[in-house]
This record gives C-alpha cells, sequence and structure tokens, in this order.
C-alpha cells in the first residue's frame, strides 16, 4: 500500500491494519480508510472440513474471454465443449469423493484418469455419473482405501454389477493393473464402524488374525472380502465378551445374511475353530485346508458315485429277487394239483420253454410248442421293441452293443412266459441293428458334407417326430384365441402405427425412417505429407474458428510462388475498416506468406497468443507499419504478379461490398493515400475493427510484429 | 530347431479331456418367414413381439433351442456337439418347412463353442492373477471366478478356484468365437502347466 499524508494533520506516518481493513493516521488518530478491498487469498470449509481458496483458476493458454467478475455461476459461458466436460466432470469428482472422504490427492489422480477416459473417447455411450464412480474407484484400489464398490454403488442408487462393467473396461482401457482387493483392508473400517471402544484396536488385531488363518484355509478365493470380514470380525467380538449379533454386523458389512452364516460354518469346518482362544492367539496349525467349492465338488462327485454304484447293485438285487421267483414260481407249478386234459397241454409247454429261457441262449427257430396265439403276441411284441430300439439307435448312432447286452438282460429279468418271447430276439434284434447301423452310417456321411445346393438334407430327421409338433385345426384356434388375448396391446400399437403411416401417406407428409446407411472410411491416399495433412484436415473438421480454405491455400502458395494469398479472411471485415487499410494489410500478409513458411499446426496454436498481442500492440503496429511502407515499395515492383493476383481473389473474398480498385497503377498512389488516411483512421475504429473480425485481423497483427522484428534484426 | 510345445502334451499326461456343453449355429433358410403363423400353428414354439421380434422354437430331441427370424435367418443353440448342432438345425427347419414354407439350408455356420473341464486341484487364483495380469481379471466382489483371456489361441477362459475351467469365445469385439473344438483343446494344453504352478500343495 502506498504511503499516503493524512488529511487533517499532514503526518505520512499511516497504519493499514489488513485484518480490519482500514488505513489510520497514527498521528491525529483519523480514519483515512475503511472497508479496504484486500488481495488477499481467502479460504472457505466445505464439507467434510476441507478448506478450499476462494476463487478461480484463470489458465494461461485457456480462451482469452476474461471471466467474468460477479456471475460466478456462468463459469463455463463460451469454453470449448471438451473444456466443460472436463469441468463438469472435475466438480462431480469433487462432490463424491467428499462424500467418500477421499483426499485431495486420490481426487487429482481420479481427475486425471477421468482426463485420459475423456481423450480416448470412453464416455461416449456412457453415464457420466458411472465413469466417475469407476474413476474413483480406480482410485480407490490403486490407492488401497477400505472402499468397495458396493459404496459408491449405495450413494449413486446403481447397481453394482453395472459399475463393475464400466470399472472393468476402463481398467483394461487405461491398461491400469488394480492389485487385488485384501480382506485386511476393510478390517479396520468395519472395527470402527461396530463401535468397540476403546478395545478397537485390539478387536481389529484378533479380526486380522482370523482372516489371516481364512486365508490360509482357502476361503477367500472367489468370495466378497466384505463377506469374511464379517465373520472375522464376528468371532473377534465374542472373542472379546462383545455382544454383536449377525443383524448388526451384516448392516455394517453389507452382506446377507445367509453369507455370513455359510462363512461361520465354513470356518466351523477348518480345524483351527478346535482351538481355543489362547490356543488360537498362540498356536498357527500348518495344515491347509480345501477351498470349500472344492470340497463341495468333490462331495458331489461322490454322491455321484455312490449313486450309480447302489443303481447297480438294485439291479443286481432285482435279478437275484426275479431268479427266485422263478423258481419259487416252478416250485409251485410243480406242487400245485396236476390238470387234466388242454390244461395238462399247456402245462408242458411252458415247462420246456423255462428250461431253454434261463440260460438265455439264442434260439433262432421258436420252440415247437408254442402256440398260435402265443407266436402272434411274440410278434407284435418283437415288433414294437424293434421300432422302439430303432428310434433310439438313430438317436444315438452308436452303443449297439449295450442295447444288445440290455436286451439279453432283460430277457433274465423278464417272467416265464414273456421269457420265451424275448429269448428269441436278441438273435434276430441284433442282425437288425447291423443292417440299420451299416445304413444310418452309410447315410451320415454323405449328410456331413456341406449341403451345396441349399436344399434341407432330411437323413436322420424322422417326419412322425416332425408332425408331434404341428397342431391340428382346433388347437390352433384355442392357441390362436390365447396369443391375441395375450398380445392385445401390441396388436393395438401395431394397428394404430399403421394408421398413422397411411393418414400421413395420404397427407403427404410421410416420411419414412431412413435407415442410418454406414458410411464406410476411406483410407486417405496421399504422396507426401502436406498432402496427407490437408487431405485430413478436409475430412475432420477440428475447430470452428479457422478457415480451412485459406490454411490449404496458404500451405499451397506459401511453398509454391513468392507471394501468397493470406491465411484470414478479409470477407467478414466490417465495412468499418478501410480499402486502404485492407490492402495494406494484403500486401503485408503476401510479403509474409513469402517470408516465413508456416506449418498449419503452428497457424492454429498461436491463434491465442495473436489475440493477445493484437490488443496489447495495436496502436504501436499501424505507427511502425507506416514506417515500414517506404521500404517495402521496392519489394512489392518486385513481385508484380503475385501483385495481381492477390488484388482480385481477396476482392473475390472480401465481397462484391468492397470497390475494386485495378492492381498495378494504383500501387502507388495508395501509399499516398495510406499516410492520408492513416491519420483519418481513429484508433476506436481501428480497435474496434480489429477485434470484432477476430481471427482474420489477428494474423495480421502477428505479420506486422514479426516483420518489425525482421527489420529490426536486419 | 527344438520344439516349443512339451513332448507329451498335458491331456495326455493327466488324461483330462474338455467337454463341449454347448454350440451355437446360424443358418440362412433362404426365405422370409410369417412369425405370427408359425406361433400358432405349433407347440413347442412362442413369440412374443413386444419383448423379442424373434420366435422360440425348442425341440426335445436334440434339446435345443432356435430362434428364428422373419428375415429368415434362424440361431440355434443348446447342442452339445457340431453334428448335432447340424441335426437340431435341420429339425427346425424341417418343421418351418412342414408348416408351408420354402425353406433352404443354406449356410450352416458354427458361431461359438462352450466346452467345461476339471483339473481336479484348487488353483490360487490371487497368485495367478498377480502373475498374469496382463491377461487375467479377476474381481472376487464382482464374480468369484478369474477371467483369463488367452491370446493364441484367441479364447476366453473362466477359471474357478475349485479347479473348474470354462472355455468360451464370445466377448470381444471383432472377434468371431470359438468356431472349432481343437481351438478348446489347444487353450486347455495352453492353460494347464500355468495351472500347476498355481496348484495347491
Amino acid at each position: 500500500m502506498s504511503s499516503r499524508v493524512c488529511r487533517t494533520c499532514g503526518g505520512s506516518d499511516i497504519d493499514v491494519d489488513q485484518a480490519r481493513g482500514s488505513a489510520v493516521c497514527t498521528g491525529c488518530g483519523s480514519v483515512l480508510e475503511d472497508n479496504i478491498i484486500v488481495s488477499e487469498v481467502q479460504f472457505v470449509e466445505g464439507s467434510g472440513g476441507v478448506s478450499s481458496a476462494v476463487g478461480q483458476f484463470v489458465s494461461a493458454d485457456g480462451p482469452a474471454k476474461a471471466p467474468l467478475i460477479g456471475s460466478g455461476f456462468h463459469t463455463s459461458v463460451g469454453k470449448e465443449s471438451r473444456a466443460q466436460t472436463l469441468q463438469g466432470g472435475k466438480r462431480q469428482i469433487q462432490q463424491l469423493g467428499s462424500q467418500l472422504q477421499l483426499n485431495q490427492h486420490c481426487l487429482d489422480t481420479a481427475f486425471n484418469f477421468f482426463k485420459m477416459v475423456v481423450s480416448k473417447h470412453l464416455t461416449r455411450g456412457r453415464k457420466t455419473e458411472h465413469v466417475i464412480a469407476a474413476c474413483l474407484y480406480l482410485v480407490c484400489r490403486t490407492e488401497g482405501t477400505p472402499h468397495m464398490l458396493l459404496d459408491l454403488s449405495d450413494l449413486l442408487q446403481v447397481n453394482v454389477y453395472i459399475l463393475g462393467k464400466t470399472f472393468l473396461l476402463l481398467a483394461r482401457e487405461l491398461c491400469i493393473n488394480a492389485p487385488a482387493i485384501d480382506p485386511c483392508l476393510y478390517i479396520p473400517r468395519f472395527a470402527h464402524m461396530l463401535e468397540f471402544g476403546g478395545k478397537t484396536h485390539e478387536v481389529s488385531m484378533t479380526a486380522l488374525r482370523l482372516v489371516q488363518r481364512m486365508k490360509r484355509d482357502w476361503m477367500h478365493t472367489g468370495r466378497r472380502p466384505s463377506g469374511l470380514c464379517g465373520a472375522a470380525l464376528l468371532v473377534a467380538a465374542r472373542m472379546h465378551k462383545f455382544r454383536r449379533t449377525v443383524k448388526d454386523v451384516i448392516s455394517v458389512v453389507k452382506v446377507c445374511q445367509t453369507t455370513l452364516r455359510k462363512r461361520l460354518t465354513e470356518f466351523e469346518d477348518t480345524p483351527t475353530s478346535q482351538l481355543t482362544i489362547d490356543e488360537f492367539m498362540r498356536v498357527d496349525l500348518e495344515q491347509e485346508c480345501d477351498p470349500p467349492s472344492f470340497i463341495a465338488a468333490q462331495h458331489k462327485a461322490k454322491m455321484q458315485q455312490l449313486e450309480q454304484q447302489l443303481a447297480q447293485k438294485l439291479d443286481d438285487v432285482e435279478g437275484q429277487i426275479s431268479c427266485y421267483k422263478d423258481e419259487i414260481e416252478t416250485e409251485l407249478e410243480r406242487s400245485r394239483p396236476k390238470l387234466s386234459g388242454i390244461y395238462a397241454a399247456y402245462a408242458k409247454e411252458i415247462e420246456p420253454e423255462d428250461a431253454k429261457a434261463l440260460p438265455a441262449t439264442p434260439d433262432l427257430e421258436p420252440p415247437e410248442a408254442e402256440d398260435d396265439e402265443l407266436r402272434a403276441a411274440a410278434q407284435q411284441l418283437t415288433q414294437d421293441f424293434l421300432c422302439q430300439v430303432i428310434q433310439e439307435e438313430e438317436g444315438r448312432g452308436e452303443a449297439g452293443d449295450d442295447s444288445g447286452r440290455e436286451e439279453g438282460e432283460g430277457s433274465q429279468r423278464q417272467a416265464a412266459p414273456l421269457a420265451a418271447i424275448l429269448g428269441k430276439l436278441p438273435a434276430p434284434v441284433s442282425l437288425g441293428l447291423q443292417q440299420t447301423f451299416d445304413a444310418s452310417e452309410a447315410s451320415e456321411e454323405p449328410g456331413d458334407e456341406p449341403m451345396e445346393g441349399g436344399d434341407l438334407d432330411l437323413d436322420g430327421i424322422d417326419d412322425q417326430e416332425i408332425d408331434k409338433y404341428i397342431l391340428n385345426q382346433e388347437e390352433v384356434q384355442v392357441k390362436t384365441e390365447l396369443w391375441m388375448k395375450q398380445n392385445a396391446e401390441y396388436l393395438k400399437e401395431q394397428q394404430e402405427k399403421e394408421e398413422r403411416i397411411k393418414k400421413e401417406k395420404e397427407q403427404g407428409t410421410y416420411k419414412e425412417k431412413p435407415k442410418k446407411a454406414k458410411q464406410k472410411k476411406e483410407p486417405i491416399l496421399a504422396s507426401t505429407a502436406g498432402e496427407a495433412i490437408e487431405k485430413m484436415l478436409e475430412k475432420k473438421r477440428i475447430s470452428s474458428k479457422i478457415n480451412y480454405d485459406v490454411l490449404r491455400d496458404l500451405n499451397s502458395r506459401g511453398t509454391g510462388s513468392g507471394g501468397g494469398s493470406s491465411p484470414s479472411r478479409p470477407a467478414p471485415d466490417p465495412p468499418d475498416a478501410t480499402t486502404a487499410t485492407r490492402k495494406r494489410v494484403a500486401r503485408r500478409r503476401r510479403k509474409k506468406a513469402s517470408d516465413v513458411s508456416r506449418s498449419l499446426a503452428a497457424t492454429t496454436s498461436m491463434i491465442g497468443k495473436r489475440v493477445r498481442h493484437l490488443i496489447s500492440s495495436t496502436s504501436k503496429k499501424r505507427k511502425t507499419a507506416v514506417q515500414e511502407e517506404p521500404p517495402t515499395a521496392p519489394k512489392r515492383d518486385a513481385t508484380p504478379e503475385p501483385t495481381a493476383e492477390a488484388p482480385p481473389e481477396q476482392e473475390a473474398e472480401a465481397g462484391p461490398a468492397l470497390p475494386a480498385p485495378p492492381p498495378g497503377p494504383e500501387v502507388g498512389e495508395e501509399e499516398e493515400e495510406e499516410e492520408v488516411e492513416e491519420e483519418c483512421v481513429s484508433a476506436l475504429q481501428l480497435v474496434g475493427g480489429q477485434c470484432r473480425a477476430g481471427t482474420p485481423q489477428v494474423h495480421s497483427g502477428k505479420e506486422d510484429k514479426e516483420l518489425m522484428y525482421n527489420r529490426l534484426i536486419d | 530347431m527344438t520344439p516349443i510345445t512339451p513332448a507329451t502334451p498335458a491331456s495326455k499326461s493327466s488324461e483330462i479331456v474338455p467337454q463341449l456343453k454347448n454350440v451355437i449355429s446360424v443358418v440362412n433358410l433362404g426365405c422370409k418367414l410369417k412369425l405370427m403363423s408359425i406361433a400358432l400353428k405349433a407347440w413347442n414354439i412362442e413369440y412374443n413381439p413386444k419383448r423379442c421380434p424373434a420366435a422360440i422354437m425348442r425341440l426335445r430331441e436334440p434339446r435345443t433351442t432356435a430362434l428364428i427370424f422373419s428375415s429368415g435367418k434362424m440361431v440355434c443353440t443348446g447342442a452339445k456337439s457340431e453334428q448335432l448342432s447340424r441335426l437340431a438345425a435341420r429339425k427346425h427347419a424341417r418343421v418351418l418347412e412342414k408348416l408351408g414354407f420354402p425353406v433352404k439350408f443354406l449356410n450352416f455356420t458354427i458361431q461359438n463353442m462352450v466346452g467345461s473341464c476339471d483339473v481336479k486341484f484348487p488353483i490360487r487364483l490371487e497368485s495367478l492373477f498377480l502373475t498374469h495380469q496382463k491377461f487375467s481379471s479377476y474381481e472376487p466382489e464382482l464374480f468369484p471366478g478369474l477371467i483369463y483371456r488367452m491370446v493364441k489361441p484367441r479364447i476366453v477362459l473362466l477359471i474357478f478356484a475349485s479347479g473348474k475351467i470354462v472355455f468360451t469365445g464370445a466377448g470381444s469385439k471383432g472377434f468371431e468365437g470359438v468356431k472349432e473344438r481343437a481351438v478348446i483343446y489347444e487353450a486347455f494344453e495352453n492353460i494347464y502347466p500355468i495351472l500347476e504352478a498355481f496348484r495347491k500343495k
């Protein structure tokens, strides 16, 4: 603060108190100033006790528009879309991060991740809050903070698996390998939430030990770490005589009751659970258990094996039982009173058949004692059996021998009369099967080859089976009714849509939904790098603030002929700027183009700088430019051709509004005119004109400055 | 040139062979279909236009499900082998033919195959994740298994702590899926020595 003289006493000793914001004269005590506006940094306390500085950060290479004081809310007006996205993202990260109580370093890292994500265009098609949450979780994982994905999903009310999907994708795209979660990380956090008071540390230690033991017993592989922590904390609490119920624990740990109980049961199955508390704290058992899923799988396999064995045994037992049954029956037959007449004949038939059937040797010739009825019955049964068997064989295509064996066993099982019929089956059946096998194998091979004609090959498809799927008339009617009722809404919608289309067609306003034709990206073919850049810029418009046509011309002109057209558009020149000024500018530009070869990238980046230069050194440029006019005259004459070319081009670009002066002879006249007109044009006009035109004038400004420098150097 | 692959392949020494559990195939029937009329004439076809634009046909033997689109394309899933998938697709087409449509059987291709096997020993997923971070993704909070994306052959394996492995091809952009069962066998050969390294002693 500059020392001032007191008004009342004239003394120069003034005390400025920054805290009170007042300036007081120490001589007479009069207050010279009150409520001084100080230029110190002020701090404000945010949520969670975090203090942050008041004010905005104005970046040095950002857009030149000064942030409007007093309208602090509209800070995003006028910035580019990318900056807006990043700013919005930063704000959301701060918000979410403060809710999670993350420190500033984490939030900054998260913002860096977000910037990477945006630059890789991974935010497209995803909700920003999902992406933000994923970035934050990524930071949590890399830093090792005890935050779960569940916490984030709680805050956002989003399904945790959706967040997980986004997180996995980001981690893969950004090539960030987050280390695996250790359940030990969560113990202190949960212990704190369970409120153990002074003994929190001890309980945590016990719980940690328990978790480590669980890890060694392979209980944590593939499981949510929070479940394990919950079980460990519950046991630790009980060990230290705290009464924490399952419900308390699950509300803190965020797992369900079943899970917790399951973990406790699994822990119970391990040998460590048998130790006493003291023993557990001292001793570490060597043995490591298998993971519970492995044990369960083994158990299941054993059960299946046992079942199979049981089934086999049952079969054997049945076989034995049937044997006994047969024997009992024969005994009964014998012990029964002898029948006379026709019945005696029947009795005689059964006996020799039994004797033949039991050994199950294939008998090709039917036994002579068989009756006609029995023969007919036998044939019928044979046919049915054959059909069944053949169908099965077609489906499987293999294992014919098994069925043969099964039939053999089956014959043993059956009661005596049927045994006779079935006894003869193995032989013809096996023969029949062989034939069907050969046939099916032969047909399958051409069937496997790809269909060239495109016709449906019906090999191996049973028409009867297919027909079973098709409904008859009545069934179709019933199904139609049901379906119509079910889909009534959909049908209504379709009808309305059709009516709408009809109406629109009549009115002539019908717009057929244009099907998005995929634009094929053609590869850029160019002979030189410059050409390639041109073509690329043509196709891909980077910024709306560049006149690409002029840029292109600049590049081609600058390398070729001496004169060049201006890299900026004189067309949007406001009517304020005079023709002379423009021509002057044009000539300077030409020279500029011939002197300096400019790369396109440099051009775009220099825009910002030029605007600043322009605003600060407008008046200076004008004066120096005028001084340079005479020396540039000889140069101008040396390049008559480009001169002739340039003005018509300028005029073409400038538009019909401006008069078209003749090129050559007017050069000398203009010089004189310029000097005269220079004084007439007001500073306001110049400044206003240049500012409004924006980019075009900027270039000229830059050129002027460079020209000036060149002159100085020379 | 000494061969890089071991002389005795892993599966031969351990006698474990991955089993095919599911085969997904597509076929072009070559004609437009009226889904509504198809759905009403057969009892094993369901059609819910609001939910899905395709009709769903289920077959008992072989037990498969087919999605039939009105453009005439059909997707057949659920078969246990390539031949069965082809047979099932033909049966589905036969049903449609019987319902009165001039179906053909064009461009039958197998799109994806899913196989599984059991190595019969527990696996330390955390250690596997640490050493093969470039290929694996292990998030116990989200999924109990480790997702291993093998580069050659291009296949995705789901590895579980109990020792069970699932081989599948779906998931990546631009990747078409497992087309032949040899790919699954090759993947198993490659992963078996790695898994043995993380076996529970």
